[in-house]
């Protein structure tokens, strides 16, 4: 007799099912010692049926006892579907299944008391995204000279820095008749268009993080790609701080200052200036709302670095002792421009939102000449853990924020001075070179990428709710845990070789897309090239409608 | 003599190249093969164009526009007096062309074969898309001085000479960029060479390509008319060669690998080497062995008890008891409860509510093991052996159930023991309370007389004073007061004097008086004593009982049911008011009328012997929490005299008391017995085993419990684990004493836990990894 109740968890109350068939199932043991949540598990089934097989009744029975494995229905494991029992079983005999009717949402939030987080994605979008309606249709056929993606030099460099127009820049005319500089000129670094963005030690691996530094540093040093990392918020290694490689990143500041003791005791032993300072005020998945690294994946080294004990770590959601844009600008900016004697750009990064284009217009102005990028984040971007209220619920999406910002700046004559970097679920539909060139055509100066990068690592999550347990510090994949035996699972080199891979990759396909439009350099607010087959797009982006 | 033709008409007006093309067609078909064109950037002289009787066609061409020589065909030689603009040769397709002057842009471009002479140098994407055909003769595109950029972008076949003469003011005398997307053919070429495509080699000549220039080098001079500079230029020193690398060769990475350039470039030991321990050549898979696994399986043998062994007070592991069955140790089996109580036979086969049976897993296949069958299997089974005597002397006071199981396991240790009963025969409330239909004399008195044979002194008919009990401290070396709870508890409402002891009453049955009652009986208390108390009224001839309680009736249900089955009747919640002689009234003002009013609701110590001071404020012995008096420790109490419990509660108190006493004895610190944990029942996989029908279920020989004992939290050594285990990693061990292990190899084990998942006895289990 099963002593089941109603308000007991069961398997069919969770977002995935797992689908088992004992008949192809030889009990190898694979999927339950590689699934790291716990979610299923070996027991015994019992069969056992009464039969008659006589021209009268006469009763029969059959019994057997078979070694099975089953779904787990306990919360705190259950299913993330992230399909690694699929991956390693070598007959088809399990597999997860998502859930349509699933009760998940109700039931965590009567059982816990808590609201459920994830890591990953906003997992509600359902409609087509907005970049995928727009194509590249102005190409060159034989109203100009079309470039070869081959042959042609191309300059696929973007701005992280505070551009000065012609006539602000500190020259004069010497007494012999030649320009002279007067005055200081703000940094500004050509960097390739695309970055990888901020993703914290905390949030990844250690294997991860270092395997994407050194596929940045491999890309620079080896392919003369000047690719940069943001360094995330929750500090940067010390060895990489007093390396030379620390020229190829940004390092980030956030509300929760994290890791900035090591760095800035670490600035005296400094052989390199890094690339710049990205100042996070807020992030795309979750805006309005801080850092979240779960206590499981504040792991030692973190600690140490963060100078935190073990604990769920939430960074505020701003920064406290900021209260305007302006006083953004004084505090912020200065003390970071100060802090590398005003020779390393800052620039700043928020989520997309209704205002973004009321504080683009504020740092503009700019009359110290510190704001060295406005980075804006959409709805679709990636976190490692966020509450599911915000990944579901708030956001903006990045493409119509960014070209208003960038209309905006062009109706001040003031178009570059900030460069303008966009990111939020570019890539999401695996090519990142499409989105990105629309993306400068709206007028960004350069984007930057997350999950994708993970992609590129092996992530098994996806859009639609799969793993997306980044939170958990269970990572199937190695990438976004600090437990040895799970990050023991990545291969750096193979990861840094997989980015790199992409970004080669990449490059070729952003040329093929300039050389069409016949742009030998980066089409920064070339509108003109691109056109929308839906109305509502092109009007509010103010492209080209086609049918 | 060559026919001439002009450009230009008779007002000397440039015609155009249409009206020159269909002047050279004319002339051709009127057979003339030699032509002397005066152009004026005419296009396209030269071909494709050819005679019916394959008569070579030879044009001298002055000043012509683009395309000269192009779809040229063999037979057709054209030499150009000096330079031409762009697109020279192209796509010739056999024509030998000699251009004196420079080529202009993509000289020679898509040529497949045909020789093209130029004098001078050649504009941008000179070579370009060159082919050979293998159905013919190889191209050749020669060049006196050098190219533009992009020369030869994916040339494909073929052979291009660029001779660098007078070209020492370029950096590359194939411009930048020269040989992007080449796929086959030769370059030679003489002079410096920069931004060559990556994708080619630049190689030194062999004996063939030696020979190559050698010998066509004269035929090329010759025909740009300068024979002087062969010396200058066949000093083969000066001179390397161009050809693409092969398809194979592409597929190579022309960049260091990721793993070189971690150990060869980056920082040192890791960026994060200062704050964490990894070996980065260590990847492992999805599934393991050894540390890399997520779970490790242990074999937690007799970790947690079985639920028959932790429910019962006594502890008896009835589990081991039928793995010895199991093994056929059957006298080991039937001794193994002695050592847990003396009293197998006639309490847990008689008298016990049988809390093992309660939690019995088997319970949820079909019905629990038979405990009671087992228990009085073991009625004549002989005593274990005693240890050698210690010489020391323990008095025990009270031969009740916890009295002589006290007896019972101090001698068995070896110790000397005086028993102090009151009563005429010891047994205590065996003897005297519990109706004798329920525990037939002759059981109690085989295992009393299993104790008596262990050698203690018992001493009956003893009354213990303050005196006696004094003289006693000196006189042993350890004490146990077992006196038990012998004062029936009254409540003083009105009419109480009416009221008849149940304790009393139970003993005075027992002893053979025979008490009289009334045809209709109350029992205050609907307890087990109460409803032995109520049996016994109706054995001593009442028609009626009916018993009461102010709440839920404490009783077990196989008392219930027994005293209703006789026409009893239970009634609660039911508070008393008076006594009188129609009966009992409720609060509620209500006569439950009866003859005789028993109130069996419990009863208290007579601890009268014991210092004030030793006992609690409710009059009990105060005791440490290993039944030590807290006033003097040598002093130890059990059973009633601490807190009112079941028979077993008292044979356990003995039991546990003995062992807290023989260290006390040895000078050893007292420690609180832990029981085992009794094990969770989802860790059984009682799925194994076939459910017998339950309406048909019969127990005819308790031996064979050992097919519907799980065996819950022991191994019962089916070897379920070893034969499922997928890795084949679990081994089996026979150890010298008979017992049996199992281990799971680290070497081999992937940390599946199916051992844990399947194992019937719940005895692996696995142990996570990581948080």
């Amino acid at each position: 007799m099963e002593t089941v109740k109603i308000n007991d968890l069961a398997c069919n109350d969770l977002p995935w099912k797992v689908i088992y068939d004992t008949k192809r199932c030889t009990l190898c043991g694979s999927c339950v010692a590689a699934c790291t949540f716990g979610a299923i598990k070996p027991k015994v089934e019992r069969r056992r049926k009464s039969f008659s097989d006589t021209e009268t009744p006469e009763p029969k029975i059959s019994f057997s006892a078979t070694p099975v494995i089953t779904q787990v229905n306990i919360l705190k494991q259950f299913c993330r579907g992230c399909g690694v029992c699929e991956r390693v079983c070598p007959n088809n005999a399990i597999r997860s299944e998502r859930n349509p009717d699933s009760r998940f949402t109700v039931v965590s939030q009567a059982l816990t008391g808590a609201s459920p987080k994830r890591g990953g994605r906003n997992n509600l979008e359902v409609q087509a995204r907005t970049l995928d309606t727009i194509r590249v249709g102005r190409i060159s056929q034989m109203t100009d000279p079309s470039l070869d993606a081959q042959r042609h030099t191309f300059d696929c460099l973007a701005p992280f820095g505070r551009i000065l127009p012609a006539g602000k820049l500190p020259l004069a005319t010497g007494s012999d008749g030649k320009l002279v500089k007067n005055g200081q000129t703000p940094p500004v670094r050509w960097i390739y268009p695309v970055i990888i963005g901020d993703m914290s030690i905390g949030a990844l691996s250690w294997r991860m993080w270092e395997a994407v530094a050194m596929a940045v540093s491999y890309l620079n040093e080896e392919c003369g790609l000047p690719v940069r990392m943001c360094s995330g918020e929750g500090g940067m290694p010390v060895r990489l701080l007093k390396s030379k490689y620390l020229k190829y990143v940004i390092m980030q500041i956030a509300s929760g200052h994290f890791g900035w003791n090591r760095i800035i005791k670490a600035m005296p032993h400094m052989v390199e200036d890094p690339a710049g300072v990205l100042i996070k005020i807020g992030q795309g998945a979750k805006p309005g709302d801080g850092g979240l690294l779960m206590a499981a994946k504040v792991a030692s080294h973190i600690q140490a670095i963060r100078g935190v004990p073990k604990a769920d770590l939430l960074s505020p959601p701003n920064h406290q002792g900021l209260y305007s844009i302006e006083e953004s600008v004084q505090k912020m900016f200065l003390s970071f421009n100060a802090a590398f004697k005003f020779r390393v750009p800052v620039a700043i990064k928020v989520a997309a939102s209704a205002t973004s284009v009321s504080v683009f217009n504020n740092l503009v102005r700019d009359p110290y000449n510190i704001v060295g990028g406005f980075f804006l984040d959409g709805i679709d971007g990636g976190t490692g853990a966020a509450h599911d209220i915000s990944l579901d619920h708030t956001g903006h999406p990045v493409v119509s924020k960014l070209r208003d910002c960038y209309l905006a700046a062009c109706a001040q004559g003031r178009q570059g001075q900030i460069p303008l970097w966009a990111a939020g679920g570019l890539g999401k539909t695996g090519n990142l070179a499409a989105d990105a060139f629309k993306m400068f055509c709206l007028g960004a100066n350069g984007v930057f990428t997350g999950k994708l990068i993970l992609q590129l690592a092996g992530c098994l999550g996806n859009e639609h709710s799969r793993c997306n347990a980044c939170n958990t510090g269970l990572c199937p994949a190695g990438i976004t845990t600090q437990e040895p035996l799970l990050v023991r699972r990545l291969n750096p080199d193979r990861v840094a070789e997989n980015i790199v891979n992409y970004f080669l990759a990449m490059d070729q396909e952003l040329r093929k897309l300039m050389a069409p439009i016949g742009n030998s350099s980066l089409p920064v607010g070339r509108s003109d090239c691109l056109v929308s087959t839906d109305k509502a797009v092109a009007d509010r982006l103010q492209v080209q409608y086609v049918c | 003599m060559a026919a001439f033709i002009s450009g230009f008409d008779e007002q000397n007006k440039r015609i155009s190249t249409q009206q020159l093309l269909q002047k050279i067609y004319g002339a051709l078909d009127q057979g003339e093969t030699e032509f002397e064109i005066l152009a004026s950037g005419h296009h396209d002289i030269g071909g494709p164009l050819w005679t019916k009787d394959g008569k070579p066609l030879k044009f001298t061409v002055k000043n012509p526009g683009q395309r000269v020589g192009s779809f040229g065909l063999e037979g057709t030689e054209i030499v150009v007096e000096g330079p031409a603009p762009a697109d020279v040769g192209w796509l010739n397709a056999g024509a030998t062309l000699t251009l004196k002057g420079d080529g202009g842009d993509t000289t020679g471009h898509c040529a497949a074969s045909g020789k093209i002479y130029v004098g001078g140098r050649g504009g941008t994407r000179t070579g370009s898309l060159m082919k050979h055909d293998p159905s013919y003769d190889m191209p050749e595109l020669w060049i006196l001085k050098n190219t533009g950029s992009f020369s030869f972008e994916f040339m494909g076949g073929g052979i291009a000479v660029v001779c660098g003469y007078d070209s020492e003011k370029f950096e590359s005398v194939l411009g930048d960029r020269a040989c992007v997307g080449m796929v086959g053919g030769t370059i030679y070429v003489r002079g410096p060479v920069k931004g060559l495509s990556k994708q080619v080699w630049l190689l030194d000549l062999d004996a063939t390509d030696q020979n190559f220039l050698l010998d066509n080098m004269p035929v090329f001079l010759e025909k740009i008319g300068r024979p002087h500079l062969l010396a200058e230029l066949t000093d083969l020193s000066q001179w390397k060669k161009i050809v693409a690398m092969t398809w194979e060769e592409r597929q190579r990475l022309d960049r260091i690998s990721m793993k070189e350039f971690r150990t060869q470039k980056w920082v040192e030991g890791g960026i994060f080497g200062d704050v964490v321990e990894d070996d980065y050549e260590r990847v492992v898979n999805f599934v393991n062995t050894g540390e890399d696994r997520l779970k490790v399986p242990h074999w937690q043998n007799k970790l947690y008890g079985a639920p028959c062994q932790t429910a019962c007070p006594t502890g008896i592991p009835t589990q081991d008891r039928i793995n010895l069955l199991r093994q056929g140790k059957i006298k080991e089996a039937l001794e193994l409860v002695l050592n847990f109580s003396p009293f197998p036979a006639s309490v847990c086969g008689q008298v016990c509510p049988n809390l093992c049976k309660d939690a019995c897993s088997r319970q949820f296949i079909d019905l629990p093991v038979a405990m009671q069958e087992l228990g009085r299997m073991s009625q004549d089974a002989a005593a274990p052996p005693k240890k050698t005597a210690s010489g020391r002397t323990i008095a025990i006071i009270g031969g009740g159930p916890g009295g002589l199981s006290a007896a019972w396991q101090l001698s068995l240790l070896g110790h000397s023991v005086t028993i102090f009963e009151g009563d005429k025969e010891v047994g205590g409330k065996l003897r005297q309370a519990i109706p004798m239909e329920r525990l037939p004399r002759e059981i109690l008195d085989s295992e009393i007389n299993r104790i008596k044979e262990m050698g203690a002194d018992i001493r009956v008919s003893q009354k213990i004073d303050k005196n006696s009990f004094e003289a006693m401290q000196s006189d042993y070396d350890a004490l146990v007061i077992a006196s038990g709870a012998h004062n029936p508890v009254v409540i003083p409402f009105p009419g109480h004097e009416r009221l008849v002891r149940g304790l009393d009453f139970l003993k005075s049955i027992n002893s053979g008086e025979r008490p009289k009652v009334g045809r209709k009986v109350v029992v205050i208390g609907a307890g087990n004593a109460g409803m032995d108390v109520a049996l016994g009224a109706y054995a001593m001839g009442a028609e009626k009982v009916t018993a009461i309680d102010v709440q839920r009736p404490a009783a077990y249900q196989k008392e219930i049911d027994h005293f209703t089955a006789l026409g009893g009747d239970i009634q609660w919640p039911v508070f008393t008011e008076r006594i009188d002689e129609n009966g009992l009234y409720t609060k509620d003002d209500r006569l439950i009328e009866a003859d005789t009013v028993i109130i069996s609701i419990g009863e208290r110590p007579d601890l009268s012997y014991v210092p004030r001071e030793w006992l609690t404020d409710r009059g009990m012995m105060d005791v440490t929490d290993c039944w030590q008096s807290v006033k003097n420790d040598k002093v130890f109490a059990i059973g009633d005299t601490i807190k009112p419990g079941l028979l077993t509660n008292a044979i356990a108190g003995g039991r546990e008391v003995a062992e807290y006493i023989d260290a006390y004895l040895n000078g050893w610190e007292l420690v609180p017995k832990k029981k085992p944990e009794m094990i969770p029942q989802e860790k059984l996989s009682r799925e194994l085993f076939i459910p017998q029908n339950r309406g048909r279920f019969r127990i005819t020989d308790a031996k064979n419990e050992v097919n519907r004992c799980i065996s819950c939290g022991t191994c019962r050594d089916c070897s379920m684990c070893l034969e499922t285990c997928p890795e084949g990693a679990i081994v089996r061990t026979e150890k010298e004493d008979g017992n049996v292990e199992y281990n799971s190899d680290d070497r081999y084990c992937i940390g599946c836990g199916i051992c844990a998942g399947i194992c019937p006895c719940g005895v692996w289990a696995m142990e996570k990894m990581f948080p």
